[in-house]
């Protein structure tokens, strides 16, 4: 066996070093960096051992000294609102600030001068070309395994090898299609790669949404540094992917498989979909029919030619690989292995993503390419060769012991860390299966400045590239990279999970960058078409149904809220306290407010009660809560959305940090009015912005559907058989936002007769009963069905009864005489409304959004 | 000896299943001392597309996708096979047990790469200190492999009791250990588990048995059943088979479906259905000696 030992050490380094600048006179830090001290004996990125400013770093560090302390403030400020308004979010599992949480960028780039960024993109090209090959033959012929070029028990012990997926055919002999390695600098300047991602590398997106950031708010110093393009690298990996679509090549579907938005990078799945036009779905929107990939939309199945995963391979087949996963799609693999669809990165290519790997590629690159590797990787031990085990075992003090495969949860062990009773366990493992370890030299991280609260400190680095292949021999390197920095200075973890945050990297061009970009004035991405309209999975559909219901709930219970919180902080004029008094009772029979209000109302427990109403988080019916499921809807589905649509969704807020009794009325009367407002604009962006397709359609259903079933129920609580309505009519009207109407139309006085007149029967108000009613109805015959369906589906029967019915009944009758009481036959007609919407929302989801999967075996 | 095989399997389905897909190993593979001499695979409703092809490990196996509505699938696998009488090793002439282990470790491919596959956890087993305890007194140094693997067989033979009721195909191994209770298929892993612990290579096989009638009766239609049990690997004898569940070296009376690094990589049928609502299982068995008069199949 001439697998070889590793001899390489940060200290030693037998690499060809890629070399930093050579230190220099005359580069003093200016004012801004006034105490900025990196620790000694590392390596700065910003300046050299005797402290002066590295040259390529020399026009970026005074022109930023030019703009001052105040003006970088606010333009870190500025950073931050946009980051917010364009949601871009990384999730945290187990995240006290739970979903969404903020990207964190810092505002200082991480500059890169040329001739260094040269000998690393050569580098990493070289890099993932050799892996490539390397996956090649193992899920192929294996002559590295019988030739003794790698251990056997490197792919046989290794969980990421995936029988089911040798020997599968691969368009253009392309496994990893997109490659990302992450960097770290030693002490001496010399670059190390100290893992490989070749599963499905996350952060290309968040790179390119730093680069859109960073070069609005620092725009003349990105001019002026002649900072190189990322866009040009995503087209080639948009190129690439639509080059491999085995039946389409015309007018391939390329589409990109997400795990859903409880994963931590969503955010990115969405924006790369948009950006590269790709659409975005979940396993659940995928179907195989013979042997071949579709996609599931509400016209029908649509073939799909190339998947771009973000799923980890082994979840992408619940038939063939993992059975429990709910993340795949059934057949996939059969799919691939008859030659119908390309799936990127190949399934099974996480089995290089494993640091046993890293000692074997300086031989594997020799023998497979006839080069030597221009990039070193960090020292590594594979504990499966007993002389590699016997070193780590005598020298674990030094050492981090590390699973050999990616496993998911398994944490890197510091060797000098552990206790006895620690240290024996892991020697015992160590020994038991050795195959499943390595040992590996401690990384030294290189620093560079953050910008903190008004002053700039260093921060160690870690620098994560990407490259794509254009062909299975030429990959490409995105010019660039995502730069993640540790959440504080002594802290050497870096990793997104861990809180740390991000940095833009600025790789420098010598010459100037032709300045043609991609991106809008609002720097949203040009290059996507969007999903088109036909494409509407049924998923989505779904969504778009529950938000429109939501969205709709949310300002009935907003405006019901209002009109009490008027009354009571002494807005709504002399009437006030007798009209809350059957208010209150009106939500004692909506069930929102305890029994004990029906009798005289103490003013004060009923402010108290609503404040609970508005803000209280664990109130499933509370103002907060509903807003709380807009919101979590709404992210689902944003990739639906324009970005002014979207920025009004994002911005629905409902403060909940102070305790809900303490806040003031006025405070929140004002909360209310500004959400109420802010959801008129995004109705208003609704009717007079998106498209008529299905997914309008769908949105429109939803909030059809839930604003009649809101009415019919206000109205049944507000009057009940035999009571006089009383002082309800004009707050019912405030509510149902139609009192200007009526007070124009109606020149007496407020009479139920009247009211239900204007809110049950009349077509022509958009906040009516019928109006909802006639909408349902044009939902209804608009949906697409199945080709025969004599008289109509089963909900155009249902809403058409329902309309005969309104139309049939005296609802002017049965408000009574005037100021009488209602009749009884208000109550039967309004409770049959209820049931019957009821049953025809069950009925829409049944027949366009069932997709439910279960497995036998 | 031939057999005539047939293995049926019915799902009933509560609610109407729209798109189905499976994966079938059920016919048996060819082998020196495996001939097949017919083997057809039936499925009702007729699929919209099946393919027949060779996994990982060269077992025969079949996807089919049924894209009609349905409540009931039938998948029915008919095989004549003919099986000759595997050559009677001889256990004391076999390598001391730690020179096999030496030997499928050292760093020269050949070996390892043929047995390797079969050294390591996969997903169902998951070796630990308790299987090799349990192993270790059927090892003493120095002894012959299969001596060792012999005596091991038996010992499980006898200190497990044959109990359909006390597992699952999810039970965890560990259970297995603990409650000396399961299956055919829970003793092949465990035996795995015992060898791979001990740095041995085995893999699981997956086949049928031979049984007999009741003393005096006819032997009655679908009345047998899928059988599972496991191979060593031995440098010198290659693959020798053996069976906990029986304490038998299997010969004529096993027929050899597939193998591979446990169930899951041999599972007679996975499947997953588009649709909603539960659904029951029938399976039904037959291996009938060819000598014997033939009867009409009835589930």
């Amino acid at each position: 066996m001439n697998a070889p030992t590793p001899t390489q050490s940060q200290s030693q380094s037998t690499g060809r070093p890629v070399a930093p600048a050579p230190p220099d006179e005359g580069g003093a830090l200016p004012g801004i960096f006034t105490g900025y001290a990196p620790r000694p004996g590392g390596y700065d990125e910003l300046t050299d051992q005797r402290g002066g400013v590295r040259p390529h770093w020399r026009s970026l560090v005074s022109s930023l000294d030019r703009l001052g302390h105040e003006e970088l403030t606010l333009r870190w400020d500025n950073a931050r609102r946009i980051i917010r308004e364009h949601g871009v979010t990384y999730n945290i599992y187990g995240d006290p600030q739970g979903m969404d949480r903020p990207w964190e960028l810092d505002m200082l780039p991480l500059a890169i001068q040329p001739a260094e960024w040269h000998a690393i993109e050569a580098g990493l090209a070289q890099r993932a070309r050799l892996l490539n090959l390397v996956l090649a033959d193992v899920y192929g012929p294996q002559r590295l395994l019988r030739e003794g070029h790698l251990p056997p028990a490197l792919v046989q012990a290794n969980p990421g090898f995936l029988r089911p997926c040798h020997g599968l055919p691969m368009r253009g002999n392309i496994h990893l299609h997109f490659h990302a390695a992450d960097l770290a600098r030693a002490a001496t300047g010399q670059w190390w790669v100290i893992a490989d991602r070749t599963q499905a590398p996350s952060g290309a997106g968040y790179a390119l949404e730093n680069r859109i950031v960073l070069s609005r708010i620092l725009p003349e110093e990105f001019r002026d540094c002649q900072v190189e393009r990322l866009a040009s690298f995503f087209r080639t990996i948009r190129a690439t992917l639509r080059s491999l679509a085995p039946l389409n090549p015309d007018n391939p579907s390329v589409v990109l498989l997400t795990p859903g938005p409880y994963n931590e990078t969503y955010f990115e799945h969405d924006y790369l979909a948009r950006y590269l036009g790709f659409t975005l779905v979940e396993g659940g929107d995928l179907t195989v029919r013979d042997e071949k990939v579709f996609i599931k939309t509400l016209e029908g199945l649509r073939p799909v030619d190339v998947i771009l995963r973000r799923v980890d391979d082994n979840f992408c087949d619940p038939l063939e690989l993992r059975g429990d996963s709910f993340l795949g799609v059934a057949g996939l693999v059969q799919a691939v292995r008859a030659g119908n669809v390309t799936v990127a990165n190949a399934l099974g290519s996480g089995l290089i993503e494993g640091a046993a790997f890293l000692p074997f590629l300086p031989g594997l690159c020799r023998h497979l390419l006839d080069e030597d590797l221009k990039l070193p990787s960090v020292a590594t031990w594979w504990c499966g060769q007993p002389k590699e085990r016997a070193y780590v075992l005598e020298h674990l003090d030094e050492l981090v012991i590390k699973p050999a495969f990616r496993s998911g949860s398994q944490q890197p062990l510091f060797g000098a860390r552990l206790n006895a009773a620690q240290r024996a366990k892991l020697v015992a493992s160590i020994r038991e299966q050795p195959e499943n370890y390595v040992g590996q030299e401690r990384v030294a991280l290189s620093t560079a400045p953050v910008w903190g609260h008004h002053h700039a400190e260093p921060r160690p680095l870690v620098l994560r590239t990407y490259a794509t292949a254009a062909t299975a021999d030429s990959f490409s390197v995105m010019p660039g990279g995502l730069t993640r920095i540790s959440p504080s200075a002594e802290d050497p973890v870096v990793s997104m999970q861990s809180g740390g945050g991000s940095k833009d990297t600025w790789v420098l061009s010598e010459g100037p960058v032709s300045p043609v970009s991609l991106l809008s004035s609002r720097g949203q991405p040009l290059m996507s078409a969007g999903p088109s309209a036909a494409e509407l999975p049924s998923r989505v559909a779904d969504n778009l149904f529950w938000l429109g219901r939501y969205v709709e709930r949310l300002e009935g219970t907003l405006r019901t809220l209002r009109c009490i919180v008027l009354r009571l902080s002494g807005e709504a004029g002399a009437d006030g306290s007798a009209e809350l008094t059957a208010l209150a009772q009106t939500l004692v029979r909506r069930q929102l407010l305890p029994e004990r209000f029906l009798g005289r109302v103490p003013l004060k427990d009923l402010e108290h009660e609503i404040l609970f109403l508005i803000y209280k988080p664990e109130r499933l019916d509370s103002a907060r809560q509903i807003l709380a499921s807009v919101r979590g809807i709404a992210s689902i589905v944003r990739d639906r959305f324009s970005f002014d649509t979207w920025s009004i969704l994002n911005k629905l807020n409902i403060d909940g940090r102070a305790r809900p009794r303490r806040i003031p009325l006025a405070e929140a009367l004002a909360m209310l009015n500004t959400i109420i407002l802010d959801l008129s604009a995004f109705s208003g962006l609704e009717m007079e912005n998106m498209t008529r397709g299905l997914g309008w359609r769908f949105l429109d259903l939803g909030r059809r559907l839930e604003r009649s079933m809101q009415l019919a129920r206000l109205l049944r609580c507000a009057f009940p058989p035999g009571v006089r309505p009383g002082l309800l009519l004009e707050p019912l009207l405030e509510i149902c936002d139609s009192l200007m109407t009526y007070r124009r139309r109606y020149f007496s006085g407020v009479q139920l007769g009247s009211v239900l007149e204007l809110l049950v029967c009349d077509p022509g108000n958009p906040r009516g009963f019928a109006f909802q009613i006639e909408a349902l109805a044009a939902h209804a015959e608009n949906l697409p069905r199945e080709a025969a369906t004599p008289g109509g589906t089963a909900e155009e029967r249902r809403v058409a009864g329902l309309l005969l019915r309104l139309r049939a009944a005296d609802v002017k009758g049965l408000g009574g005489p005037p100021d009488g009481a209602p009749d009884e036959g208000l109550a039967t007609l309004l409770d049959d409304f209820q049931v019957e919407l009821g049953l025809l929302s069950n009925q829409f989801s049944h027949h366009y959004f069932s997709h439910t999967v279960y497995r036998v075996s | 000896m031939i057999y005539d095989l047939a293995h049926t399997t019915i799902y009933d389905y509560s609610d109407v299943v729209s798109l189905s897909h499976h994966v079938i190993r059920l016919q048996p593979r060819e082998l020196p001392r495996q001939r097949r001499l017919q083997t057809a695979l039936e499925i009702d409703p007729a699929p919209g597309s099946a393919r027949a092809q060779r996994d990982y490990y060269g077992n025969e196996m079949s996807f089919i996708t049924v894209e009609v509505a349905h409540k009931r699938l039938q998948v029915t696998a008919t095989s004549r096979i003919e099986v000759l009488p595997a050559p009677v090793p001889e256990p004391d002439r076999s390598p001391a047990w730690e020179t096999v282990r030496e030997q499928l470790r050292e760093e020269e491919p050949g070996t390892a790469l043929a047995a390797g596959e079969f050294l390591y956890d996969s997903p169902h087993i998951t070796v630990g200190p308790a299987f090799e305890q349990y192993a270790r007194p059927s090892f003493p140094a120095g002894r012959p492999l299969l001596a060792g693997v012999l005596d091991l067989t038996a010992r499980i033979h006898r200190e497990f009791k044959f109990d359909p009721k006390a597992t699952t195909v999810a039970t965890p191994l560990a259970d297995v250990l603990k409650h000396r209770r399961g299956v055919c298929q829970d003793f092949a892993h465990l035996e795995i588990a015992c060898l791979r612990s001990l740095g041995l290579a085995a893999r699981y096989v997956s086949g049928y048995l031979e049984t007999d009638p009741p003393p005096g009766k006819p032997r009655l239609a679908g009345a047998d059943a899928s059988h599972a049990w496991l191979a060593v690997y031995c440098p010198v004898h290659g693959w020798v088979d053996v069976d906990p569940t029986n304490n038998l070296l299997p010969s004529q009376r096993h027929v050899t479906v597939g193998w591979g690094r446990d169930y899951g990589d041999v599972c007679p049928i996975r499947g997953v259905i588009l649709g909603s609502g539960a659904h029951v299982l029938k399976v039904a068995v037959d291996v009938i000696p060819s000598h014997e008069p033939r009867f009409p199949f009835a589930a």
